[in-house]
């Protein structure tokens, strides 16, 4: 049956950027759909919150403060789930995002921030992936979801770090997905549009007007869309990048004439 | 609060779809799917005296839980498709959901390929699905809203030779989708496309233990072909009101493939 395909009972699922926004929210998605959380972020407040949420779901929460740019922390995550629940059943890679550098003229760009930009999105994603695959590998099954961005496919003005670094989350993704087919480990990336938990981007994109289907995305909407990648109903998909935006790729932004760079 | 459960997301149930080209393996699998999903479903077929292969299609989906109303082309192209989808919303209350599962396989060298082949696999694999998503639009804006799923390939966005004409068809339903997505976007309709990859179906020309299926399975990420019915989890996410900010997109069911150099 093609619904209980799509139940998650029994997994185990190691979740980052757990503490808040779309990771909270794939965090209690995946709970209620029956799995077990492993949440990761830096701040352990914001974790009891989404394990608070979890556990109302009747499922089992793990918090494991993690710094995703630390390797060390990572493969620490990646033992402390295995202690726990004994397998690893799916990563979600989802920490990341902008820093203060966004919109920053190249030249003033320092090196530091060259690298941390590169090491909050993309080298964090390398490190959760090398952590969990022997695991992975041993179990003979596994699922890996990468969040990307419409940035990681298109370019953006003053934008370097964040597009470079989720051009190589695809890029990332895909090299995953061809290495571990064998073993029946799938890999993929959710291309997120605008989501509104970010209000730096919300005022730069003029609140989601220019997006052809005319509104931003709600937290919410991202958890099925992980759970369908996350479950034996994705089982050959692999590989493959999903945009959850609104229509925004498939046509860029012009054709709504409401760009965010005019003032309309 | 009681957990929710997940299929909530995911069903179907008081949803109506239309399947045309429910007489391919894509588009039977599709059906099956969308029937276990709880929706009510109107089968099409666009090649006359399919009937019978739609009646073995209609027994599938009875067994997966719904009670199939079957219709097979009896009039011109764009007469049918309009009557169909008109048809659909009738007898099933409104068309909340429609799949194009065309797919005529066209193999030959380029260069033998001739004007009559040219109109046919065009006609099959594209026109028709134009057609359909032009009249399945017209019910769906008429009602406020609606979802359209299109079948193509992998090939439509990589070449192999020896099939020019069919790697252009899915490349043009593909990219007919994207357009369409944004001219319907705020009128309710999402419409997206599944890529299917090397198929193990009747028609493959992937599974024939020859030396072309041996050198294709090697390629292939894991050495397997796609089975129909692996196109499901993608067509039900698609399809599902948990997808509601997903238009113009694409999911690819390969097995990898299309990452690949």
């Amino acid at each position: 049956m093609i619904l209980d395909s799509l139940k998650l009972n029994g997994k185990v699922a190691i979740i980052t950027g757990a503490g808040r926004g779309l990771g909270r929210a794939m965090a209690v998605k995946f709970a209620e759909t029956g799995a077990d959380i492993v949440a990761a972020a830096r701040t352990q407040s914001q974790l009891d919150e989404t394990a608070d949420a979890v556990r109302k779901t009747g499922r089992k929460c793990l918090i494991v403060p993690t710094d995703v740019t630390d390797s060390a922390q990572v493969n620490a995550l990646a033992e402390a789930a295995l202690k726990e629940f004994g397998k690893i059943d799916i990563l979600i890679n989802n920490a990341g995002g902008g820093d203060g550098s966004l919109g920053k003229q190249l030249p003033e760009i320092t090196d530091d921030e060259w690298r941390r930009g590169l090491d909050t999105n993309l080298s964090s994603q390398f490190y959760g992936c090398r952590a969990v695959i022997p695991q992975m590998v041993k179990q003979k099954r596994g699922k890996i979801i990468n969040i990307a961005s419409g940035y990681g496919l298109r370019g953006g003005k003053h934008n370097f770090m964040y597009a470079c670094s989720k051009g190589g989350t695809i890029q990332l993704t895909r090299s995953m997905a061809l290495t571990y087919a064998q073993f029946n480990i799938q890999t993929n990336c959710i291309v997120p549009g605008i989501f509104p938990h970010n209000e730096q981007m919300m005022v730069f994109f003029k609140g989601g007007k220019f997006i052809p289907i005319g509104r931003v995305g709600d937290d919410s909407e991202l958890g099925p869309l992980a759970v369908f990648l996350a479950s034996d109903a994705s089982n050959h998909v692999n590989g493959e990048l999903i945009a959850i935006d609104g229509g925004g790729l498939a046509g860029g932004i012009a054709p709504t004439g409401v760009s965010p760079e005019s003032s309309n | 609060m009681a957990p929710s459960d997940a299929s909530n997301d995911f069903s179907l149930e008081g949803k109506t779809a239309l399947v045309v080209g429910a007489e391919h393996s894509v588009g039977r699998a599709a059906a099956v799917t969308l029937a276990e999903a709880g929706a009510k479903i109107v089968l099409a077929s666009q090649e006359p005296g399919t009937d019978k292969q739609l009646n073995a299609v209609a027994k599938l989906v009875t067994a997966a839980g719904a009670k199939p109303l079957i219709r097979v082309q009896s009039a011109s192209m764009r007469a049918d498709l309009s009557a169909t989808a008109d048809f659909a919303a009738k007898q099933l209350g409104a068309l909340d959901i429609l799949v194009n599962a065309l797919d005529t396989p066209a193999y030959g060298p380029a260069e033998a390929s001739d004007d009559t082949a040219y109109d046919k696999i065009f006609e099959n694999n594209f026109k028709t699905i134009w057609m359909s998503c032009q009249e399945g639009a017209r019910v769906m804006l008429r009602q406020g809203g609606g979802v359209i799923v299109n079948i193509t390939s992998v090939l439509a966005e990589r070449g192999v030779p020896n099939a020019a004409l069919y790697c252009a068809t899915k490349a043009a339903v593909l990219n007919l989708t994207r357009a369409l997505a944004l001219e319907w976007a705020r009128k309710g309709i999402r419409v997206n496309a599944i890529q299917a990859g090397w198929l193990d179906d009747e028609a493959s020309p992937a599974n024939k233990n020859d030396e072309f299926s041996k050198n294709l399975l090697k390629y292939l990420p894991d050495n397997r072909l796609v089975k129909p019915e692996e196109l499901g989890g993608a067509l039900l996410y698609l399809v599902s009101p948990a997808a509601g900010f997903v238009t113009g997109e694409s999911i690819a069911v390969d097995g990898g493939l299309r990452a690949r150099v």
